[in-house]
């Protein structure tokens, strides 16, 4: 027999994080987000042509969505790359749920949520066991099975049984809009305060205990158990939350479209949500909300500018790169040393005068 | 207090603890021994990161060995890691904090037991500093604080003199022996630096190849000829 010995190995850390106690500071920063999303919520949508305003709502769904992929990697240093495949699974409830009940949009949209949160659960069990590129290949994996299913079931489109489906074209029917977001300017501004929603909880997360559990499981498991900390209810917790996060972005996805196509939610969408939001940055809101706009904004710019949106995975492809190479905290951690460094010029400045 | 009894850890073919048999009654007991003895194999024993093939370990007459390893530090036992593990990212606040997460406490009680750590562990006014910021010696005393804060029972110090400059060395010996005074918690202290060892421990277990060679009061362990044969071997020089 054998004894057994707990691995310790520790990876190294993002930038600052958790900050105490809670100060004018923290909530001055709080406050310089929210007031620009505020902004960009009343102004934005009159300015923009239908094209851009699908193009910036979409970018909103898929940072929701983004922002899962980086809590488990940031906090965590697991790999899922499932997360498109999760949104998937979040839209199919809600519009099973829009479709066959008569609740009310936000409680499609909470359905959607925990139901793919708890498959969230389920897809990162193995994370458990398992860490890097074996992780990384099972929940793959899992976005295959979900892309063979989706692609033979289809998403519900108003029809009867559990799958939701009807016989002819013509009588598909779209997803119910929230009756406050009918138009697509106002559903703009709803998704973008349930992005905000889904934010804020991620930043409860991070400035609380389970983001201190994380930060000790992602130092060392020895360091999280010598702490006191249940390693496998914080890390399925991490899972499930992602899930969540997904499966409310799915809801919305679903929302903004009205139908959805099974062969739209292939695995290597998840491959590309998870690059981007590295490109992004994964220790900060900034990061998913960059994810988005490159995911979603960007082919559309291409696009608009009569240029191949194919090409996107090019630079996407250097973007990843240069992030890998020389900035381990993305776009956002790199803006976030422009501003720094601009603050001290500025404060430099102010002082010599 | 712990009992050990007869204790064996085994990896593959390799046997760190071999049927290990000690009382370690104490509040500041020391575990020394040359590389390779088995001492950070025994704390992470007492940790739960190591199961052995056999024997048991009761503190104060609870079984450890039963409990599962995060319900250990709720417990009480505490540690610090030999590669100290303070975590980058988190202030020196939250990185103590955080042994409180699973206590039942309002947050005065909270905030009042963090920074009577903090103040034990010579940290007061670096709360709001972040992991990454710290010296060695000041990440070593944010361990220290994390492992001490709330109602530690027993707390586990793997080499904490490790890199440490004679002042600094001076300092820690103070924080360590003022722990049992303060919380009332017995200190297992593991470290090569037996002047820290002497000055700190009232009595010392000395292992080698996973054995006990001998325990008792650490002047006269010390002096054993069995323990300095351990540490500089017994062949005549040529």
């Amino acid at each position: 027999m054998t004894s057994r010995s707990l691995n310790s190995d520790s990876t190294t850390q993002g930038e600052s994080m958790t900050r105490w106690p809670v100060t004018v500071a923290s909530l001055r920063s709080m406050a310089g987000v929210a007031i620009p999303l505020i902004l960009v919520a009343i102004i934005l949508p009159g300015l923009l042509s239908a094209f851009w305003l699908r193009a910036l709502t979409s970018s909103a769904i898929f940072a929701l969505a983004a922002a899962g992929v980086a809590l488990l990697y940031g906090r965590l240093g697991l790999v899922s790359l499932a997360q498109v495949a999760l949104l998937g699974v979040g839209a199919w409830v809600a519009l099973r749920l829009s479709h066959g009940t008569d609740l009310p949009f936000e409680l499609v949209l909470l359905g959607g949520g925990i139901v793919t949160g708890l498959v969230g659960l389920i897809v990162g069990l193995p994370a458990l066991r398992m860490r890097g590129l074996y992780l990384a290949l099972i929940t793959l994996m899992a976005a295959g099975g979900f892309q063979v299913i989706v692609g033979g079931t289809g998403f519900p489109d108003g029809g009867s049984g559990f799958l939701g489906r009807v016989t002819s074209a013509s009588a598909r029917l779209l997803m119910e809009r929230p009756f406050v977001a009918q138009s697509d300017e106002a559903y703009f501004r709803y998704v973008l305060v349930v992005v905000a929603a889904g934010f804020l909880l991620v930043e409860i997360h991070r400035r609380t205990r389970p983001g201190r559990a994380w930060a000790l499981i992602r130092k060392s498991e020895a360091c999280a158990l010598s702490a006191g900390v249940n390693v496998t209810l914080y890390q399925t917790w991490a899972f499930t939350l992602a899930g969540f996060l997904a499966g409310i972005a799915g809801g919305l996805l679903a929302g903004s479209v009205g139908q959805l196509d099974g062969r739209n939610f292939p695995a290597s969408s998840s491959i590309l949500l998870f690059a981007l939001t590295v490109v992004g940055g994964v220790y900060s809101w900034l990061g998913p909300a960059i994810t988005g706009l490159l995911y979603r904004a960007f082919p559309s710019l291409l696009i608009a500018w009569n240029i191949d949106g194919n090409l996107a995975f090019i630079v996407f492809g250097a973007a990843l790169l240069h992030a890998l190479i020389t900035a381990p905290a993305g776009i956002a951690g790199q803006l976030g040393d422009v501003g720094r460094w601009l603050s001290s010029r500025i404060g430099r400045r102010g002082g010599t005068r | 207090m712990i009992n050990i009894d007869n204790l064996a850890v085994e990896f593959g073919g390799v046997r760190p603890i071999h049927n290990l048999t000690v009382d370690l009654t104490d509040t500041i007991v020391g575990v020394v021994g040359p590389n390779g003895a088995g001492k950070t194999t025994l704390l992470n024993v007492f940790s739960g990161f190591v199961i052995p093939v056999s024997g048991s370990v009761k503190a104060f007459g609870q079984d450890l060995l039963a409990m599962p390893a995060h319900r250990r530090a709720q417990w009480g036992l505490r540690r610090t890691f030999q590669t100290e593990q303070v975590v980058e990212d988190l202030s020196v606040w939250d990185n103590v904090v955080v042994m409180l997460d699973t206590v039942r406490l309002s947050g005065r009680e909270r905030r009042e037991q963090v920074q009577a750590a903090l103040n034990l562990a010579g940290l007061a006014g670096s709360e709001a500093r972040f992991g990454q910021d710290l010296n060695a010696y000041e990440r070593r005393r944010v361990e220290i604080a994390r492992a001490i804060v709330g109602q530690p029972r027993i707390v586990l110090m793997d080499e904490p003199g490790a890199g440490l400059s004679q002042a600094e060395s001076e300092e820690l010996q103070a924080i360590i022996k003022a722990i049992p005074d303060h919380y009332n918690a017995m200190v297992v202290l593991i470290d090569h630096d037996v002047s820290l060892i002497a000055a700190t421990c009232t009595s010392t277990a000395v292992l080698d190849f996973g054995s006990l060679i001998t325990h008792g009061p650490t002047g006269e362990v010390l002096r054993d000829e069995r323990v300095k044969a351990a540490y500089l071997g017994k062949g005549e020089v040529l």
